[in-house]
């Protein structure tokens, strides 16, 4: 009988074997399926394999062409890209130049998260059906790597929906299906529970995996997403915690991929609110609008320790909202604040505060690696400096719009610039918010400096290097004198798989499907 | 005082090893807990006291940063272990008696009333209890905190997380008080006894109340004790989940929840001694209600 049954369990796992199903678990479910309607990285990195952009990063992070097949300068004021001929939308339909408008004022409208990719386009006119043109308000040397995101969306699809915006907060129909050109095609959608893919066979590109089926599971718990892998539940996790990578690497049949992440994580401040929101001196004026308050807090802050025991050694700490391996990072600012209670409590009782003061800080609790610690830690460090933080941790789902409804006094963070240059933060981050010019869409805190705001179109214009390094340095500094954000580390990146499957890990931690090969 | 010595309830529990064993664990425990801000060698739940170097100090082992030397080890954020359990008992067991008071509260009342009154009113009170038993009581205190927790505003949650817990519990669980009493207040309401308050003209509410309440209080006294455990692990259960007592103020469910994170990575420390205590508590309770269950009950004499 049990031989019977062992026969049978080898006949289960061999059939499995050979119809190919990927499993995979990460501990952030995509918040929607829409391409336009969040920028965060597991929105982004989930839809790269079902939509395409005109330009893509390949395994090196290096610009290819992907729905374009060559770009060209016009003159300084633009790039024209050639479309590839004889790509279809997974229902079917022709791609042409008209789905690339479309998608252009899609996702630059005032509904999409993206609309900041496009600030610096003036207008996008079709030449005919395999060639547009974007016209740049000034030259911009970086525009065909500032897009490799922005996928393109099929124009008949979405207008038959009733999708022709995105919808940020809210559902329409492209939040729970997908019309794209990529290699992978949308087959079931269930949010927060599991979300299948299938290989599309009419894409254009040359297949270089043999899935044949890939099954996307969220599982926030970092433990039970271990114990998965281990169990060969699941052929990929995202992340594997630091805590465990030791101990996973060292068991047989699982393998550890690890790297430096591009992603900086940082504290944010309400710059422009009047009064503090939440703990007990809700009502009072904001103390973090003083610039000695937030250095204050940034001298509280012991990163060394964090990085030492919560992070296990595995993280860099950082100074800018950039890490070091970036483009344009200034090498000059390297320096942190020192970790100096006595110097932090000076700062505030100069300030003001000498009796200290008590807020409400927001956090993730699924979204950057140990998230939630490391702000219980802030906590403590806070404390020893008289101030008291109240914390309320929550999963991204709440998290985003409890930010954007400028809900918090302290906020956490993490920022990777989908371009990796030094430029992508200060647009995203730094600069005044504003919904014309598309700029400062994630400055939730309104952090606003003129100087900022006038060195950023000059550093988007310039072609000299060297110049374009000092700008970039200059508002490198006036983000550290102001102490807009306070810079933390750099996150490292731990995935973790069965030995039988190969992958590709890309810095910016986006997982793309048709790199995995399951032997 | 030796009246109640060498009474035969005194007498049963004097030959009870596990009895007596049982009741010292559960009175050292509750001792524990009352006093914990007196025993606890540090507050973990003032951050300013905290250091987070000693983060993750094995047990009886000095911290290779810090040198400092913690009992039980410490957490993540280098939180004394056995301070947090101290602490997180205090929850865990005022969650658990509060719970119970009130399930036995509106069990006791519900009980009484349908019993005594009968009709209609015995059995919109008693299929709703039926209709609650078909749902186990987890699920019943999961659904009921989720409603609150809807309607609580977010700054008020972690303080109210506690009493919404109590009341979750207490509302899943009434329904064995309210079967225990109506069946004995069924029992009672025919006897001479209330046929003669009834005659003398004293109120429905006063019987209920003064003449058979105290008649039917020793079985309820069994189902208490044996509740207290399920409470108990009710609550450990939902905290663990995520759903009962928040970090702020951690149960030992929260405890063990925090500490499964940990498992994996060999600081078994955070989760073992949570979990061993809530392992104790709950069974040294259950024993001794199991005890208390079988010298009260006249047939096994």
């Amino acid at each position: 009988m049990l031989r019977v049954t062992c026969a049978l369990c080898a006949l289960l796992v061999g059939n499995a074997a050979a119809a190919e199903t990927f499993k995979w678990a990460s501990s952030t479910d995509p918040q929607t399926m829409d391409p336009h309607a969040v920028n965060s990285a597991p929105v982004l990195g989930f839809l790269n394999n079902v939509y395409e952009g005109l330009v893509r990063r390949g395994k090196d992070m290096a610009i290819e062409g992907a729905l374009a097949e060559s770009w060209e300068p016009i003159g300084s004021e633009g790039w024209r890209f050639n479309l590839r001929k004889g790509v279809t939308f997974h229902d079917g339909s022709e791609f042409t130049a008209e789905d690339v408008m479309f998608s252009y004022q899609r996702a630059s409208s005032e509904a999409a998260d993206t609309a900041s990719w496009f600030a610096p386009v003036s207008s996008v006119s079709i030449i005919d059906d395999y060639t547009i043109d974007f016209i740049t308000s000034a030259p911009n040397p970086i525009f065909p790597d500032s897009i490799a995101n922005f996928m393109i969306m099929d124009k008949g699809w979405a207008e038959a929906n009733g999708a022709e915006l995105p919808a940020k907060d809210a559902e329409n129909h492209a939040t729970l299906n997908t019309n794209g050109t990529g290699a992978f095609q949308l087959v079931e959608r269930q949010p927060g529970l599991t979300t299948v893919l299938e290989p599309f066979d009419g894409w254009w590109g040359e297949v270089e995996h043999n899935i044949t089926r890939a099954e996307f599971t969220p599982i926030q718990n970092p433990a039970t997403a271990v114990a998965a892998l281990l169990s060969g539940d699941v052929d990929m996790i995202d992340p594997v915690p630091i805590q465990d990578k030791a101990r996973v690497d060292q068991r047989d049949g699982v393998k550890v991929f690890g790297g430096i992440e591009a992603r900086v994580i940082m504290l944010g401040f309400p710059h422009a609110a009047d009064a503090l929101k939440h703990g007990s001196n809700a009502g009072d004026p904001n103390p973090f609008k003083d610039v000695r308050v937030r250095k204050a807090v940034a001298h509280a802050i012991n990163v060394d320790a964090i990085l030492a025991t919560i992070m296990r050694g595995a993280a860099e700490p950082a100074s800018q909202l950039v890490s070091p391996a970036m483009r344009g990072y200034s090498s000059d600012l390297a320096a942190r604040p020192a970790f100096d209670v006595e110097g932090a409590k000076a700062l505030l009782a100069e300030a003001g505060y000498a009796d200290g003061f008590s807020f409400g800080l927001k956090c993730p609790n699924d979204r950057y690696l140990n998230d939630e610690s490391v702000c219980q830690a802030v906590v403590g460090m806070l404390a020893q400096i008289g101030v008291t933080a109240q914390l309320d941790a929550m999963p991204v789902q709440n998290y985003w719009p409890e930010l954007r409804a400028d809900n918090y006094d302290m906020y956490l963070l993490g920022w990777s610039p989908g371009t990796f240059d030094a430029e992508h933060p200060i647009r995203f981050l730094a600069h005044t918010p504003d919904a014309e010019k598309k700029l400062g869409s994630w400055n939730f805190g309104d952090f606003s400096n003129a100087r900022v705001d006038e060195l950023l179109p000059m550093i988007q214009s310039e072609i000299d290097d060297a110049k374009r390094q000092a700008m970039l340095d200059e508002s490198a500094k006036i983000l550290q004198d102001e102490m807009a954000y306070v810079p933390l580390y750099v996150q490292p990146l731990v995935w973790g798989a069965q030995d039988n499957i190969e992958l590709t890990q890309r810095p910016d931690n986006f997982f793309i499907l048709r790199w995995v090969t399951v032997n | 005082m030796t009246q109640f010595w060498n009474s035969d309830f005194m007498w049963s529990f004097r030959h009870a090893p596990v009895a007596i064993v049982s009741f010292c664990v559960v009175a050292l425990l509750v001792f524990c807990a009352v006093f914990a801000p007196l025993i606890a060698p540090f507050d973990p739940f003032d951050p300013s006291t905290l250091n987070l170097m000693n983060g993750f100090s094995k047990p009886m082992e000095p911290n290779a940063f810090t040198g400092d030397s913690f009992w039980l080890g410490t957490d993540d954020q280098g939180r004394d272990v056995f301070s947090t359990i101290l602490y997180g008992m205090r929850i865990s067991l005022f969650v658990g008696f509060a719970a119970v008071l009130f399930a036995m509260v509106l069990g006791i009342s519900l009980g009484l009333i349908a019993g005594y009154v009968g009709g209609w009113t015995e059995t919109i009170i008693m299929r709703t209890a039926d209709v609650q038993l078909t749902f186990p009581s987890i699920l019943v205190a999961m659904l009921i905190f989720g409603i609150a927790k809807g309607f609580t505003p977010v700054e008020l949650r972690d303080q109210m997380a506690i009493w919404v817990l109590i009341i979750a519990i207490g509302l899943s669980d009434w329904v064995q008080f309210a079967r225990v009493v109506r069946g004995a207040a069924l029992v009672e309401k025919n006897k001479e006894y209330v046929q003669a308050a009834q005659l003398i003209g004293r109120s429905s509410f006063a019987i209920m109340l003064r003449h058979i309440l105290p008649n039917v209080l020793s079985p309820v006294l069994v189902i208490a004790t044996i509740s207290l455990a399920l409470a108990i692990i009710a609550e450990a259960t939902l905290s663990f989940l995520g759903v009962g007592a928040p970090p702020t103020q951690p149960s030992l469910g929260t405890l063990i929840r925090i500490g499964q994170g940990f498992l994996f990575s060999g600081e078994w420390w955070i989760l073992f001694f949570p979990a061993v205590t809530l392992l104790t508590l709950a069974l040294s309770v259950n024993l001794l209600g199991d005890w208390l269950r079988d010298a009260m009950n006249p047939r096994l004499k």
